[in-house]
């Protein structure tokens, strides 16, 4: 009751973010099928080869504080969105990266995911033309959005469980320590 | 074998080569009449805010907000002073207060949102302050709002 509590509470000071995040994205999500104007029959996501500046839009970044942030790139094929997660101290600063290490290297199962995050962030997504006429575009928002749902509440689990680990660890090998003493 | 050459990039040296500047038409004014008008506006504002008058105090600030380079100095006293407004607006009359601008200054509201958002930790800024914001005026003005804050190239 008390954890269903907590996580409620928790959801509703996300919500402001989470909902800002979500008009943006589906704001951005207005990708067309568009050739390079630099190499003929090349077709590159304008937002990474940045070959020409007339089909680049305005970067647009939501923060809630300096070490919650989004980062949204668009362009005219393509979009890059990069998510800066939340780490409070040592430990989770370490499972956050080692989470979205974990997931980088499969970067092909999840379609959308880019193998390398921009600077200064910790995960990013590229998301094409292809991927927005492929799939259903308000299912891609909706799938960025319980992504940074989850995120948070993933690493603090783990975090949780580490400390419990530890914890178990040390009391008995403590024990055992004080029963060779006696 | 040195190979800096291949780095180095040609196409600036096309001659029909895009610029910067004709991507948006500039201020036709001098940067410091720009900012002797935003230190005004500023004083406008103030007294508007002492009257309670946040419609017209934001109304003030944004119509002809400075854009382009070479006005930053203008550029950061107007954010000092929408954030002041920002800050002191009671979260029940945002949706009024928005609903009271006309379409060009909602435009220039959520870009200034964003500039706010991109630069967290910087003077006053509150984030939820600036998402609450933001979520109002997405309710009202609807997602075609963010998509000219996206495409208008008079950066604020």
């Amino acid at each position: 009751m008390v954890e269903a509590l907590g996580s409620l509470a928790m959801s509703n000071v996300l919500r402001p973010y989470l909902a800002a995040v979500r008009s943006t994205l589906t704001a951005a999500l207005t990708l067309e099928n568009f050739g390079s104007q630099v190499v003929e029959r090349h077709n590159k996501p304008e937002v990474e080869s940045a070959s020409s500046k007339e089909v680049l839009l305005n970067p647009l970044t939501i923060s809630r504080n300096e070490n919650e942030r989004v980062l949204i790139e668009p362009s005219v094929n393509s979009i890059r969105l990069s998510i800066k997660i939340k780490q409070a101290d040592e430990i989770e600063r370490i499972l956050c990266n080692k989470f979205t290490r974990f997931m980088m290297q499969r970067a092909e199962s999840f379609i959308v995911l880019r193998r390398k995050p921009v600077a200064g962030y910790d995960i990013s997504f590229l998301i094409t033309n292809t991927h927005t006429e492929t799939m259903l575009k308000h299912k891609i928002v909706d799938f960025i959005i319980q992504f940074m749902e989850e995120v948070d509440k993933e690493i603090s689990e783990m975090k949780l469980s580490l400390n419990a680990r530890a914890r178990i660890v040390a009391e008995s090998y403590l024990t055992a320590v004080s029963n060779c003493l006696t | 074998m040195d190979t800096a050459f291949r780095k180095i990039d040609i196409d600036i040296y096309d001659e029909d080569v895009l610029q910067e500047s004709e991507l948006y038409e500039a201020d036709p004014r001098d940067p410091a009449e720009v900012l002797e008008d935003a230190k005004q506006r500023a004083a406008h504002v103030r007294s508007l805010l002492a009257k309670n008058d946040i419609p017209g105090a934001l109304t003030v600030i944004l119509d002809n907000a400075p854009y382009g380079p070479n006005v930053d100095d203008a550029k950061i006293i107007t954010l000092q002073t929408l954030l002041t407004i920002l800050n002191t607006t009671k979260s029940a009359d945002i949706p009024g207060v928005i609903k009271a601008l006309s379409l060009d200054t909602q435009d220039t509201l959520m870009k200034y949102l964003y500039k706010g958002m991109a630069m967290p930790g910087w003077g006053d800024i509150s984030g939820s302050v600036l998402l609450g914001w933001h979520e109002k005026l997405t309710e009202v003005a609807g997602v075609g709002c963010i998509v000219r804050t996206m495409t208008d190239r008079r950066i604020v």
